[in-house]
């Protein structure tokens, strides 16, 4: 009972009776997945976003970057990559990192018409991202000023994973050991170009499930063992 | 599409058989992959899969290994699983299985089946039939050299431009050579009510000029009656083959209805520049060891030519065995000049890969003498001896160095009088044992190179029928034809030889060729086959029931791509500047060709396994 109050599916269901009708209500309105899934049966999407700094309160999302994985196979039919039009020039210290001209971005779309479609691709699902702070934090911040909402969503941060197991093993890393390339290069995994938010994205999924791969049990371990806690 | 999964695009488009796909499909293709990550020691395909998949290595690898854990195969980046989408191919003796943490891209099984309905060129790869795939492979390794006008795709009916001038064989020279000029031609054909007769040219009647005959003689008096003749259909790489083995430079074209044509050397000239038959021409006016040197030094190049016109080993190697043998020739007509006379008939022969005429630039010298047996060593054996190191060491100085094992006419055990030849052959072969097999098998590979060829012919056929005959020699032969074993294919950029060896290289000639030589003679020995060409021997043997069809035209593909592949490798090195070897690396190899050296190993191995149980259970073929 009390399990339920404190959870975060009941943080939802709590949510959902504040939150006015919109994308975030429906999002809302679909149950997170039962934290004791095996993790392979889990729906996941893999996101990433490219952003113009890295605080959510001034920083805008310059793009967003998803490919959805039923259970741990990542399907890349789903793979989508939308292109948001900021309000403000896009300041030089961040273009030179993600690439994306204001060009390039005056092509893109209002973030309330990409909110409104990333939404319903993750209700439902599991959020997968690396060093997921960032994600979190621009999505609550943009459904706050767009709906006037708060927005939860169960979350995999691949960082905070690959941290927790090798503390519980006790070996030592270096915060560069944590970054995206590093890691991937440690599970055999080709390399890839960075800071494109969608294969970024796929970059995060498939060291997901190299991580999910290097558990040594025989039976798929259940999700919450990978979840970050709220 | 998305442009943002282009590093998956890109990845697909470098590796076949996705390479072969329309852009606008490869476009579109990684939207219908989906990613798997498998950790090492998972078995292949998946025991989760969740549908049938062909699977993509995108890292990591995959090993193959059959019941008793004999490693059969190992797939790394770029190299597809395919067997859920054929079932029928899928063996349960085989044990797939990760040996690395690995990833792949995985393509449902009905979206394969599409693409391979839609698409002939992807289908292709897929093909069922190792035949069929190295056939293709041959003729794209032809076509990739080729500028497409080669001499080895042009019919011989495209070079003649006339019709062929004929005359009567009563006419005078006088009006046979008036009547050249008036044609402006340098050949005519002489005939009789419809029937060919001979053929007369301008080096006929310079001989006829030179010999003082009279010009009112009938030309039949001076024309050549030894006739060859190609047809229509002969590719002209073909005839210039034919043009200078025999040192002729007109060849009569035969039609339907008869004579048709007549192409000469210089037709040819207009589609190839260098060319074998000048350099023959060239090398019998050389008159010093020191200018035949020089003229040889143009064979690297020849071999270049030969094959960025698109040839084959085949062509190849019967283009410089000519060249070889008139090198060898003209020694030994420069060593008589210098010795006098030869106190008895004898014969030059040659063995190995010029007996065969499968040479490439990079090869030994084989060769012995077999003298008239009136020989007595005491008297005769001075002017042999003289003749014999005259000739390998101008052979050697030509560029063709001598055989380690000393398998040349300068060690007196070679220089021998037909009786001698004799005893030999019935020793090796009626006494056999693996040292002697291994003799024997260089000296049943011989042709007459100069002199009385009839010596050599006699012995050859004398000891093919023995040979024939003798089931323990065959043994001997099949045991010697499974000492080289071809690799089992390539992993990354090693020769993946067996387990737990890789090479750094793929010794093309003792892996690859060597085998296939070896079963072709042993197939042909056996069944009392004269040919000598490994090629020839293998369909001799095919069309007399001596091996199954399928085998033969099996290991003629293999030996035509293996051996094309590395005339190809030896030019790219003479155009480099290096030095021609057997030695291939796998990345010089494109994955196309990797796969299509893997069908040819497999072709030997199967052949070389089958040959092994037989021999095992005591029947020999």
């Amino acid at each position: 009972m009390f399990a339920a109050l404190f959870s975060l599916d009941g943080r939802r269901k709590r949510l959902l009776g504040k939150t006015g009708a919109g994308p975030l209500r429906d999002y809302l309105a679909t149950p997170f997945v039962p934290r004791h899934t095996p993790c392979s049966a889990v729906g996941y999407v893999a996101l990433d976003l490219e952003t113009t700094g890295l605080d959510p309160q001034h920083d805008e999302i310059l793009s967003v970057g998803l490919v959805c994985l039923d259970g741990l196979r990542i399907d890349l039919a789903t793979a989508c990559h939308w292109y948001v039009l900021p309000t403000r020039a896009i300041p030089e210290q961040s273009a030179v990192i993600h690439r994306i001209t204001d060009d390039r971005a005056a092509q893109g779309e209002p973030i309330s018409a990409v909110m409104a479609r990333l939404l319903p691709l993750l209700a439902g699902r599991v959020l997968i991202a690396h060093h997921a702070r960032i994600e979190q934090g621009f999505l609550a911040h943009g459904c706050r000023r767009l709906y006037g909402g708060e927005f939860i969503i169960p979350t995999v941060d691949t960082q905070l994973v690959e941290k927790r197991w090798l503390e519980q093993r006790m070996r030592p890393y270096s915060a560069n050991d944590l970054r995206l390339a590093q890691l991937r290069n440690r599970y055999n995994l080709p390399r890839y170009r960075a800071h494109n938010a969608l294969s970024d994205a796929l970059a995060c999924a498939e060291l997901f499930i190299a991580q999910v791969a290097g558990r040594d049990s025989a039976r798929a371990p259940p999700l919450k063992g990978f979840l970050v806690k709220p | 599409m998305d442009v943002e999964l282009l590093e998956i695009r890109d990845f697909l488009a470098a590796h076949p058989p996705f390479d072969r796909l329309p852009d606008e499909v490869l476009d579109r293709l990684p939207l219908e992959l989906s990613v798997r990550y498998l950790r090492r020691g998972t078995p292949f395909p998946p025991p989760d899969a969740d549908g049938a998949y062909l699977y993509l290595v995108r890292s990591g690898a995959l090993e193959l290994r059959d019941t008793k854990k004999e490693l059969l195969g190992k797939y790394g980046e770029g190299e597809i699983w395919n067997s859920p989408c054929d079932q029928e191919e899928l063996g349960t003796d085989l044990r797939v299985y990760t040996v690395e943490d690995s990833l792949f891209y995985l393509l449902p099984c009905e979206r394969v089946a599409q693409l391979r309905q839609r698409y002939p060129t992807f289908d292709e790869l897929f093909e069922r039939s190792i035949r069929e795939r190295l056939k293709r492979a041959i003729d794209a390794l032809q076509q990739s050299c080729s500028s497409g006008i080669g001499l080895l795709t042009v019919e011989v009916s495209r070079l003649v431009t006339r019709a062929p001038v004929q005359v009567e064989p009563q006419i005078s020279i006088r009006e046979a050579a008036q009547l050249m000029n008036q044609e402006r031609i340098s050949a005519l054909l002489v005939s009789e009510g419809g029937v060919l007769l001979g053929i007369m040219t301008d080096r006929d009647l310079r001989h006829a000029v030179a010999e003082a005959i009279p010009y009112e003689q009938p030309v039949s008096a001076i024309m050549s009656r030894k006739l060859h003749k190609v047809t229509r259909e002969t590719s002209a790489f073909e005839a210039l083959i034919t043009m200078t083995r025999l040192n002729v430079h007109h060849l009569p074209v035969m039609g339907r209805d008869g004579v048709c044509g007549l192409i000469s050397t210089t037709d040819l000239v207009r589609y190839q520049s260098a060319n074998p038959i000048f350099l023959v021409g060239d090398v019998r006016t050389c008159g010093s060891v020191e200018e035949l040197a020089r003229v040889a030094t143009q064979l690297p190049e020849l071999q270049v030519q030969i094959v960025s016109a698109g040839a084959t080993a085949y062509h190849l190697g019967h283009a410089i065995a000519s060249v070889t043998d008139a090198i060898t020739q003209r020694l030994i007509e420069l060593a008589e000049i210098r010795l006098g006379p030869p106190p008895l008939p004898y014969v030059w022969i040659a063995g190995g890969s010029q007996g065969r005429r499968e040479q490439t630039i990079h090869t030994d010298q084989d060769n012995g003498i077999i003298i008239d047996d009136a020989y007595d060593a005491e008297r005769h054996d001075s002017w042999f001896g003289a003749l014999a190191h005259f000739v390998n060491d101008g052979l050697d100085l030509c560029g063709f160095s001598r055989c380690p094992g000393e398998v040349m006419a300068s060690n007196p055990r070679w220089r021998q009088p037909l009786r001698v030849w004799r005893d030999y052959f019935h020793d090796w072969i009626l006494h056999a044992e693996r040292k002697k097999a291994m003799l024997a098998v260089n000296f049943l590979d011989t042709r007459a190179i100069y002199g009385e060829s009839l010596l050599h012919d006699k012995l050859h056929a004398e000891a093919v029928a023995l040979a024939k005959e003798n089931k323990v020699f065959h043994a001997y032969l099949a045991a010697n034809s499974l000492t080289n074993s071809p690799p089992l294919g390539f992993f990354r950029n090693f020769v993946l030889v067996s387990d737990g060896d890789h090479a750094k290289s793929l010794d093309v000639k003792h892996r690859a060729i060597i085998p296939i030589v070896d079963l072709a003679r042993l197939h042909a020995l056996a069944a009392g086959l004269p040919e000598i060409n490994s090629l020839e021997r293998l369909r001799a043997a095919a069309e007399l029931g001596a091996m199954p069809a399928e085998t033969a035209a099996d290991l003629e593909d293999a030996l035509e791509f293996i051996a094309t592949l590395r005339a190809r490798h030896q030019a790219r090195q003479t155009t480099h500047g290096e030095v021609a070897d057997n030695y291939v690396k796998p990345a010089e190899l494109s994955p196309l060709e990797r796969s299509h050296l893997k069908d040819a190993f497999s072709v030997i191995r199967t052949v070389q396994n089958a040959l092994s149980q037989r021999n095992q259970g005591g029947r020999l073929y």
